[in-house]
């Protein structure tokens, strides 16, 4: 492996994969969760340094054959990193195990690998192991993973003989193909079933893991964007679309938590993919933007979930619940990241949301109005389970069932980072509007797209 | 004048600052797991609706004392990309100062009413807080001079209306209201996002002078026409629907008196009822581009007050005849803006806000001297009568009071044409998506095994 000069990227990468090795060899579930901890808080701490350190330098010397920092990757690292980091938070001592912790530092080292690599081959090879995970879970809970499976087999099929055939005559039929695979991992209407599958049968934490980073995106942009046509690209985006409202739409009618929270992820993460398939520079921006605050807020929305079902259980959607009076902070908690995810004013999904939506106009109205009515409908969603959760009337039981220091600590982190990306947007956007520029380039042959040269004010 | 308009710059700022310091407030205690005293937050309410009334009336004294009409308070450019194009601006005029004010006033007297009102309540923490979050919703809506600023003000407002009707969480009611209203304001929300997204299509940006022209509210440019205008119009004009609860969306307003008193009072009776107005009264211009969306402002009025009379005569608890009576009030408003009186509507609005808060706040202990009066006199005072209802038929006076029972059945139609027809169709998807997976999955696993592993699920 060819590392470049930066020490953090390096210690970055190494970090996860060595405490992966170290907590195997521990078998007390506390020691491990203490262990997996600090592996995460050290790995945030080397990829902020990175993202810093690469930012300062302009970029220009960190670049090298297989795993390096680029404008793309810089603010995605310890946003990623972070995502591990609030699902360890959100963890349950109670529920953890040393299997638990080796596989969220393995998923970590995959997800940042396949975010810092820059050859096509290593990041299909990543795609690969990270499906790997949660099957990994599944046997572990004697659970059928035949339902994950089906589709991952697909998956990967279809993502090695597409990635196998590039070079070869019809290029169509290889674009097709890595296309159709990636839709498949983003879980597209209808090849979702996977989505909801996992959610309910892997442990929560495995399931984020697998479905919130997006690498779905991270693979289109490196692989797709550049290569795929027009018209492949416009027929994925609308594919993107119905699914967004379908997933809007079945969230509203949930009556299982898991499986409202699988169909939510489905529909926010289809807007994302949606936006990378617009390929255009405002909708690239809008990507871009929203793949952070999708994963951010809905890595709090799967907090405040986790802290409830370790509490109380299985949550039922069917009756409520009351559960305010005994957790305030996490329906406070539940709330903010909720409406984050559908881009509530002042938040970090606003500005987004507002982008994305715009962004689309040009494409024709019926596809903004169609945005808005999936950010409704998953508005509508996130509200529903609010008051099915946290209102009525509930038993006083005699243990306290308050936050513990640890869930605290993960509210505090995801109310700032909810509250405080709404206001530091516009740097946000501007690097991430530069981003996509160059991406469009790259897609054009090194021209300027027309419409990032200028246009409408 | 440099200094005074410095000034104005700087009483505009000061408008907003309080409400938003509040709010920062009530989020630091939040991380810092503290409650607040009763006593404290009283005090903080206090402070805070004084120092932006005294800015408001201020900046409004020193606009009359220099002439002018119109004042922006430009805070920038917060998101700019060669094709996006994100403001937040403030502007002072007639319309917004007297809006800001009214609010300013009535939420000082409701939070002054409500330290006692709620007092030892055990929501009396997330009262305030969403009394919070409404105040500067309200503030920012008032004074925005972009649709974005609008649309920021616009959702915290609908937010904390909802979380107030759902107040007391305890009970079933509440929450499922609350979701009912959440729903039509999402609806009116999405509507006046895409009139935000059609407002920078046709301009290049969200900014109301870009649309009406650089004069005063509510003078114009007489430019705006086409079809983009029409639709921009309609845009509008179903956001207003959802907001001030005009037909078909008129159910959500009684259902939104299960929350306390003075939340009701503040919210449905005065200020969040009328917001939708006030947005009609700031695109006004837009109204004016096509004679249709005129016509449709003053029947959507009109009916609207047609209906909440009936429903009203027929309501027998306190606050749903208040909240019917608003109603009729925000009907003729609307039609007001429609037949161009726009002056006289924001008469109409401040002078109804007042009353219908005084009766709000009224209602609770007028039901106690109701009691006095008919234990004293030993019966039921007699009620008055209609004139013209004993004129008609008796099969029409049953149906109409059914009819008006029945809240018109404006509820009954959205349920059975929309929600219901919505809902079966994605359980018939759910219904199909299990069964796709089990077919993919084959039969279950023994129940204990799937049990035990479920036990540890973390």
């Amino acid at each position: 492996m060819n590392f470049p000069s930066n020490p953090w990227l390096e210690l970055t990468l190494l970090f996860p994969i060595l405490g992966a090795i170290v907590v195997s060899f521990i078998r007390t579930p506390a020691l491990a969760a203490r262990w997996c901890v600090g592996f995460v808080l050290v790995t945030l701490v080397g990829s902020t340094a990175a993202a810093f350190s690469y930012t300062r330098s302009g970029g220009a010397e960190l670049r090298s054959d297989t795993f390096a920092i680029d404008d793309l990757s810089a603010p995605m690292l310890p946003v990623l990193t972070l995502l591990h980091l609030l699902t360890m938070l959100g963890t349950a001592r109670s529920r953890v195990s040393p299997l638990f912790c080796v596989r969220l530092l393995l998923a970590t080292g995959i997800t940042l690998s396949a975010l810092t690599c820059h050859g096509g081959s290593v990041l299909v090879a990543l795609l690969v192991l990270a499906v790997l995970l949660p099957v990994w879970d599944l046997k572990s809970r004697g659970l059928r993973s035949r339902g994950y499976w089906v589709y991952m087999a697909l998956f990967i099929g279809l993502l090695l003989a597409g990635w196998n055939r590039i070079g070869t005559s019809a290029p169509e039929l290889t674009v097709g193909l890595l296309v159709l695979a990636l839709l498949l991992r983003g879980g597209v209407v209808p090849l979702h079933g996977w989505l909801p599958t996992l959610f309910q049968g892997a442990a929560f934490g495995t399931a984020m893991l697998f479905v919130l980073p997006l690498m779905e995106v991270l693979a289109s942009l490196r692989l797709l964007l550049p290569v795929a046509p027009d018209w492949m690209l416009k027929a994925a985006s609308n594919v993107c679309l119905v699914t967004a409202v379908y997933g809007g739409g079945m969230a509203c009618v949930q009556s299982e938590v898991r499986r409202f929270y699988a169909h939510l992820a489905l529909s926010q993460t289809s807007m994302v993919l949606f936006a990378v398939m617009l390929h255009t520079s405002n909708g690239l921006t809008a990507a871009l933007c929203l793949w952070i605050s999708t994963t951010l807020s809905l890595a709090g929305l799967a907090l405040s979930v986790r802290a409830l079902e370790a509490r109380f259980g299985a949550l039922s959607l069917r009756e409520h619940h009351g559960y305010y009076e005994q957790v305030p902070g996490l329906a406070i908690c539940f709330l903010i990241t909720g409406l984050a995810s559908v881009g509530f004013p002042g938040t970090i999904g606003f500005v987004p949301m507002e982008l994305l939506i715009s962004g689309s106009v040009d494409q024709g109205l019926w596809i903004s109005v169609t945005l808005a009515f999936a950010a409704m409908l998953n508005g509508i969603a996130i509200m529903r389970t609010y008051f099915a959760l946290f209102t009525g009337r509930r038993p006083t039981t005699s243990v306290s069932l308050q936050v513990t220091s640890t869930e605290r600590l993960g509210i505090i982190i995801i109310a700032l980072v909810v509250f405080l990306g709404g206001w530091f947007s516009p740097a946000v956007v501007a690097s991430r509007h530069r981003v996509a520029d160059e991406l469009l380039q790259q897609r054009n042959g090194g021209v300027p797209s027309r419409e990032s040269s200028g246009g409408r004010h | 004048m440099p200094a005074l308009e410095n000034l104005l710059f700087f009483l505009g700022l000061l408008i907003v600052a309080p409400p938003v310091l509040l709010l920062t407030v009530f989020f630091a205690a939040f991380l810092a797991d503290r409650r607040m005293q009763e006593g404290t937050i009283g005090r903080l309410i206090q402070v805070t609706v004084t120092s932006s009334l005294l800015a408001a009336l201020s900046a409004a004294a020193i606009m009359l004392a220099m002439g002018t009409s119109q004042f922006p308070v430009e805070l920038g450019d917060w998101v700019i990309t060669p094709n996006y194009h994100l403001k937040f601006e403030f502007v002072l005029d007639l319309l917004s100062l007297s809006y800001v004010i009214l609010t300013l006033v009535l939420c000082g007297t409701i939070g002054a009413f409500s330290t006692r009102y709620m007092h030892r309540e055990s929501g009396y923490n997330r009262f305030f807080v969403l009394f919070a979050v409404f105040l500067l919703g309200m503030v920012t809506a008032a004074l925005s001079d972009t649709v974005e600023t609008l649309f920021a003000g616009w959702e915290m407002v609908g937010l904390s209306s909802v979380l107030l009707i759902a107040f007391f969480q305890e009970r079933p009611a509440p929450p499922r209201n609350g979701l009912h209203v959440w729903i039509v304001y999402r609806v009116c929300d999405a509507a006046l996002m895409l009139a935000a997204i059609l407002m920078h299509e046709i301009n290049g940006a969200g900014d109301f002078d870009h649309l009406v022209g650089a004069h005063a509210w509510p003078e114009h440019d007489p430019l705006l026409m086409g079809p983009h205008f029409a639709l921009l119009g309609v845009l509008f004009i179903i956001a207003a629907a959802g907001k001030s609860a005009l037909v078909p969306f008129s159910g959500w307003l009684p259902r939104a008196m299960e929350g306390p008193t003075p939340s009701s009072a503040v919210f449905y009776g005065a200020l969040s009822v009328h917001l939708g107005v006030f947005l009609l009264l700031r695109v006004s211009p837009v109204l004016d581009s096509s004679p249709w969306l005129s016509v449709l402002v003053v029947s959507l009025g009109l009916v609207t007050a047609g209906l909440a009379y009936l429903a009203g005569r027929v309501q027998t608890d306190i606050k749903s005849a208040l909240a019917f009576a608003s109603l009729i009030q925000v009907g003729i408003i609307i039609a007001e803006i429609g037949f161009g009186f726009r002056y006289l509507a924001l008469l109409h609005l401040l002078g109804h806000a007042c009353l219908r808060t005084l009766q709000f706040l009224r209602a609770p202990s007028l039901l106690h001297d109701h009691h006095q009066l008919e234990n004293a006199i030993g019966s039921r005072p007699r009620e008055e009568e209609g004139i013209w209802e004993q004129r008609l038929p008796l099969g029409m006076q049953k149906w109409l009071y059914r009819f008006s029972l029945e809240r018109c059945y404006l509820d009954s139609m959205l349920e059975r044409f929309i929600a219901r027809p919505f809902v079966a169709l994605f359980h018939r998807f759910d219904k199909l998506e299990r069964s796709l997976a089990r077919l993919i999955e084959g039969p279950p696993k023994s129940p204990t095994v799937v049990v035990e592993a479920r036990q540890d699920l973390p």
